[in-house]
């Protein structure tokens, strides 16, 4: 579905996007994450056709957006970060006017609108005007919006920015409602969580690095290694250890009081063994399992942001 | 025929505000304090006299006429000049950029309404207006003519208003940098033939110590006077109140030696306003073309792959 190929952006010598190579396929949910200033809204927005790249190229449906600007704009529907609205324009001519904007029939807008408000729940808010609308029903309608033309990729650039825990629940079953559509999502966000819970593939990105790229699960499993496993004990930690250590596939991540995080590539049995011996050579252990890594994890291990602390670049950097 | 969605929606939304209920208020307050004004003057002027009164009416034509193009003059590229960057300050550009419209269409929808707003402006006047017409008795043909004018001021305007607003973040910005314009229109395109009459060589041929020559190039420069809208105004009332051709006459008075230079074809007849009204047009397409160069996202991509 969407293509990017070595794509660079510089403003005089500051780069802001540096040889990004990516590819969303048709269905996807993709998460992009990073910090402020690293190059998500440059990306989007060259992606939109809203900013020329320096280098590279951006294809969706195989069509190059710089070339076959127009076709591209009927590909695209984009949800910016920051919702600017009209006064004195009520909800359906909101979209009455969008509608017009990509040469839609009248009768045509009057019945996709209708659809697109029932989708976003605000079928019964036609006639009120936009600007008395609360945050989160502005964003909906926003991405009613961006859905009338029937792209095949939705664009949406921090979508619950200043939204409230409902709105953003809201949010979160519209992006999976649309998903379950099949359409192609893109969405930048810093709430990892909510990331996490709806993206099946994500990108982080870095001082305009794209650092990881991929399924979820294949991401989780280059950063943290194929297997780790957390072994809790009230007694024995250092016999725990040298006998983790004597064996060949294992490697030992990190060691707490009452805990070691193991890397390893061992089998249930050989892992069931070594719990034994442990046991057998009076480790009281409590229990183990396997480390599931979190997105928030995977993202500051990626970013290296853990030892940095936040990295809260003007933001107006990316934009 | 499709009419542009922006002026649809631009209209729709201005006239629900009160914002444009007053401006037409405001507008129609100006116009008649202007007329009474203008009858209390000719009243008392006439007071002693034995002329007729009413033949004097025939002035308030382009006393009022001025006064409205003056106020078009001013208000259009405060309206225009907020458009383009009006949108970009409500964060609501982008998303326009990503629509079907293109840049073009989206400029012109945006001159397209305040050219509107202007006109209705200028209707809304037309009572006021049509007293000149009654009491004056002027033709009614110049009523057509004061509206092909306004139109003309309203989309010359508008164009200098869209192009500065492209070029500019901040409609304030904007705003200040069209009235930059207005100037250089007014005042730089009257500095090359008042530098010229100013030089010793203009004025050795004026006072006949040098022997002209049969003409002099450099009179030419007077013809930056064909973009200047004061000269073309005075031109357009002085033709239509005395029948007479003030560009003529500045020809005749300025020309040099036997006057057979490019100035004086140009200043006879009605080349001048034919001249200049294409002129004032042409310059309005191209700085619409300019605006909607200067918002396309992706122009130096496409200089690029070219």
């Amino acid at each position: 579905m969407l293509q990017i190929q070595d794509l660079c952006k510089k403003y005089g010598k500051f780069q802001a996007v540096k040889d990004l190579t990516l590819h969303i396929p048709k269905g996807d949910l993709f998460g992009f994450v990073g910090p402020n200033g690293a190059g998500k809204t440059t990306t989007i927005r060259m992606v939109c056709g809203l900013m020329p790249p320096s280098s590279g190229s951006i294809t969706v449906n195989g069509m190059d957006t710089l070339t076959r600007r127009k076709e591209i704009k009927k590909q695209i529907g984009y949800v910016p970060d920051f919702f600017g609205v009209y006064d004195n324009l009520k909800v359906k001519e909101y979209m009455d006017f969008y509608g017009s904007m990509y040469r839609m029939g009248s009768k045509e807008i009057e019945r996709l609108s209708g659809d697109l408000l029932e989708l976003v729940n605000l079928a019964d808010k036609k006639e009120v005007f936009v600007d008395t609308l609360s945050r989160g029903m502005k964003q909906r309608l926003c991405v009613a919006r961006a859905l009338l033309h029937n792209p095949a990729l939705l664009i949406l650039d921090e979508p619950n920015s200043g939204l409230d825990p409902r709105a953003r629940v809201e949010m979160k079953e519209l992006l999976l409602n649309l998903k379950s559509m099949g359409k192609t999502i893109v969405i930048s966000s810093h709430i990892l969580s909510e990331l996490s819970e709806m993206c099946n593939s994500i990108g982080i990105m870095d001082h305009g690095n794209l650092m990881a790229s991929g399924r979820i699960e294949d991401v989780m499993e280059s950063v943290f290694g194929s297997n780790q496993l957390v072994i809790t004990m009230d007694e024995g930690r250092e016999t725990a250890m040298r006998m983790a250590s004597e064996q060949a596939s294992v490697k030992i991540v990190s060691a707490g009081e009452h805990e070691i995080k193991l890397s390893h590539s061992m089998t249930a049995q050989e892992i069931s063994k070594l719990i034994g011996a442990m046991i057998a050579n009076d480790v009281v252990v409590t229990g183990f399992h396997k480390q599931e890594g979190s997105l928030e994890t995977l993202f500051m291990r990626v970013t290296g942001n853990d030892e940095k602390g936040g990295n809260d670049n003007a933001s107006e950097s990316n934009r | 025929m499709r009419l542009n969605p922006i002026v649809k929606k631009d209209i729709k939304v201005q006239s629900r505000s009160m914002k444009m209920s007053w401006g037409v208020f405001s507008y129609e307050l100006i116009l008649a304090l202007v007329f009474f004004l203008s009858m209390l003057i000719i009243r008392n002027r006439n007071m002693y006299s034995t002329d007729n009164i009413y033949s004097a009416m025939v002035w308030l034509y382009p006393v009022l006429a001025v006064t409205q193009f003056v106020i078009l003059g001013i208000v259009t590229p405060v309206r225009t000049a907020s458009s383009i960057s009006g949108e970009k300050e409500r964060q609501t550009f982008d998303i326009m950029m990503t629509t079907s419209m293109s840049p073009f269409s989206v400029i012109i929808g945006k001159v397209m309404t305040a050219t509107v707003q202007s006109m209705f402006y200028v209707i809304a006047s037309m009572p006021v207006m049509a007293l000149c017409f009654v009491i004056g008795g002027m033709s009614w043909s110049y009523l057509f003519w004061f509206l092909a004018i306004s139109l003309l001021i309203s989309l010359f305007s508008a164009s200098i208003g869209i192009l500065c607003s492209s070029l500019c973040r901040k409609s304030i910005s904007a705003v200040i940098m069209s009235y930059g314009f207005y100037l250089i229109f007014f005042v730089a395109t009257a500095l090359p033939g008042i530098l010229y009459a100013a030089t010793p060589r203009y004025r050795a041929y004026q006072y006949g110590t040098t022997a002209a020559p049969g003409s002099d190039p450099l009179q030419n420069l007077f013809l930056f006077l064909l973009v200047n809208p004061a000269v073309y105004l005075t031109e357009f009332f002085s033709q239509i109140m005395a029948g007479e051709s003030v560009v003529n006459g500045l020809s005749d008075s300025i020309g040099v030696g036997q006057q057979k230079g490019l100035l004086h074809s140009v200043a006879s007849g009605n080349t001048w306003m034919i001249l200049s009204t294409v002129l004032f047009l042409g310059i309005s397409f191209l700085f619409l073309w300019l605006a909607a160069r200067r918002i396309n996202p992706a122009r130096k991509a496409f200089r690029k792959r070219k």
